[in-house]
């Protein structure tokens, strides 16, 4: 357990040193983050309960249920996005066959590369939520912490998957990922990260059935603006554990199988 | 000699040696697949992809403190060997045994005994320091603390980096990139080490230079078995107590440098007669 702790510090340091060197990165992404909630917030005054009925019946307003969408449904995409973007980042650098020469196994090099993204995009999420509160008066009162905390574990694990499928295909097909494609993007729309699906057509609502994000923005929506516990929320707790039960050994499978054939076919280290 | 293999393929090398031998290749045939085309893709999509054959039928036994010059013309399959010998790619067909572990098999156990200098300045972490990067590839490589501070305090003195260690990569010379990566492959201390065309992007001082650090600081304390790929005849002559020629995938040659001193055969002379036999 200590030497795997002792490797996840080592991947975090690394990439906290390099990110450190690119400041204005980490704040144009603050920036624009800033600017979709200043959009959202404008876009809220015009959208309300009377003129969206998928808004009525919650308690909250369209700012409201538009941050959750946009904190999270960014912060998933980013994870989505972490692991197969690490990957192909070190096959380009050269790194990935110096890495993979040492005595740590693919999976983990592929897990603990993306350790850093997603403890600064966790930070990118509190920082537009503290200012969805501070300055636009966003309510999280009714905020249920360990339902929240819950919901959040399983929705990142379930994208954690999604994440090492993506590499999976990264290493089998070297580009063009579906996964990413298929959920970022078009995912966060049919998921109602920005509006509510009942006001989308019956093929999305069709299409949002089957989408992951639904699930976890209705139940972080449900625990961190309507307080719903633990308990409430069994019914999609229950469903969101069955997709990590079948998604993560799916995925962590599929990327085992993709590195042995690369290193079999000897395309590993090929991008 | 003890055995020359020079006439047939495959080319099996017994040593007469009464211990196991740190890394054994058994029939290793190494095979890529070659991506099909649009044309190949439309007309026959259920086709099998066709294979280019790296390596055929390669069988070798190398103990414990040879240092192996791995000779032969670009692309006959010398980076490949070393890459299967290092774990970094399976055999289509055969198995590799280091130190006891088949690298199919028991991969991680067969990489700890395996140091790998790469060739390719671009696998460091461009933005971070000398240090920095063996601390994160040691890291790799299970060491930690103390142990991994004194390891690199110790492996940049040995490859005399001092000044530099505290500044990023991006601004260091081949030369200094190369002894970085010397300092990588050996932080775990392993018994093998790979060289894969170290001195190739380096100027004939730097060369010289990266030479003796393995010959005298490297080699003669630890008596690690060294694989060393090489296109230069002086180097091998320097750093190597036996030669491996391969051509088109096939071993030529494995014989001691000794035995050709013996027999009065120059390297390059015993180099071209390999060649001749496969024919290049």
């Amino acid at each position: 357990m200590i030497p795997l702790l002792r490797k996840a510090g080592a991947f975090v340091l690394r990439d906290f040193r390099i990110e450190s060197g690119y400041k204005t990165a980490f704040l144009i992404r603050i920036i624009d983050s800033m600017m979709l909630l200043v959009l959202f917030y404008f876009l809220s005054q015009l959208i309300t309960p009377s003129t969206s009925p998928g808004l009525k019946g919650h308690g909250y307003g369209y700012f409201s249920f538009a941050l959750i969408g946009l904190g999270f449904a960014r912060y998933f995409d980013l994870t989505l996005r972490m692991f197969s973007e690490s990957i192909r980042l070190a096959q380009v650098t050269g790194c990935f066959e110096a890495m993979m020469s040492s005595q740590t196994g693919c999976i983990t090099v592929a897990l603990m590369s993306s350790l850093y993204g997603l403890i600064s995009g966790g930070v990118q999420l509190l920082l537009i939520l503290a200012a969805g509160v501070v300055a636009f008066g966003m309510d999280l009162t009714h905020l249920n912490l360990p339902a929240t905390a819950l919901v959040l574990v399983l929705s990142l694990t379930i994208f954690v998957a999604f994440g090492v499928l993506s590499a999976a295909a990264v290493v089998w097909l070297k580009k063009g990922d579906p996964i990413t494609w298929i959920l970022g993007g078009f995912g966060t729309i049919v998921g109602g990260a920005y509006f509510p699906i009942d006001m989308m057509p019956a093929w999305m609502q069709k299409v949002a059935l089957v989408n992951p994000f639904t699930y976890c923005l209705d139940a972080l929506r449900m625990t961190m603006l309507q307080g719903y516990s633990v308990v409430m929320i069994a019914k999609l707790l229950a469903t969101l554990l069955g997709i990590v039960a079948i998604l993560l050994p799916a995925s962590l499978g599929l990327f085992a199988a993709a590195v042995q054939k690369g290193r079999r076919e000897g395309t590993l280290m090929q991008y | 000699m003890k055995q020359s293999s020079s006439s047939s393929c495959p080319a099996v090398v017994r040593v007469s040696v009464p211990e196991a031998p740190i890394i054994s290749a058994v029939d290793v045939t190494m095979c890529f697949p070659i991506v099909k085309r649009y044309r190949e893709l439309l007309l026959h999509p259920l086709r099998p992809r066709r294979m280019y054959t790296a390596l055929s039928s390669v069988t070798i036994e190398i103990q414990e403190g040879d240092r192996v010059a791995v000779m032969g013309p670009n692309g006959a399959g010398k980076t490949t060997l070393l890459k299967l010998i290092g774990g970094l790619i399976l055999p289509t067909k055969g198995d590799i045994v280091v130190n006891g572990f088949s690298t199919i098999h028991h991969s991680a156990a067969a990489r700890k005994s395996v140091g790998f200098v790469l060739n390719e300045e671009r696998s460091f972490f461009w933005r971070l320091t000398g240090a920095q990067n063996l601390e994160f590839f040691g890291a790799l490589d299970n060491l930690g603390g103390a142990d991994l501070r004194n390891r690199i305090r110790e492996l940049i003195s040995l490859v005399g980096l001092e000044e530099a260690a505290g500044r990023v990569v991006e601004g260091y010379s081949s030369g200094m990139k190369q002894r970085l990566a010397l300092a990588r492959g050996l932080i775990a201390e392993p018994r093998v080490l790979i060289l894969d065309e170290t001195t190739r992007a380096l100027d004939p001082i730097a060369s010289d230079e990266m030479i003796d650090l393995i010959l005298s600081r490297i080699y003669s304390g630890s008596r690690k078995t060294l694989l060393i790929a090489t296109h230069r005849m002086d180097e091998a002559l320097k750093l190597c107590n036996k030669v491996l020629v391969i051509n088109k995938g096939r071993v030529q040659a494995f014989d001691s440098i000794s035995d050709l001193k013996r027999d009065r055969i120059t390297l390059p002379q015993y180099y071209r007669r390999a060649l001749a036999v496969g024919g290049v």
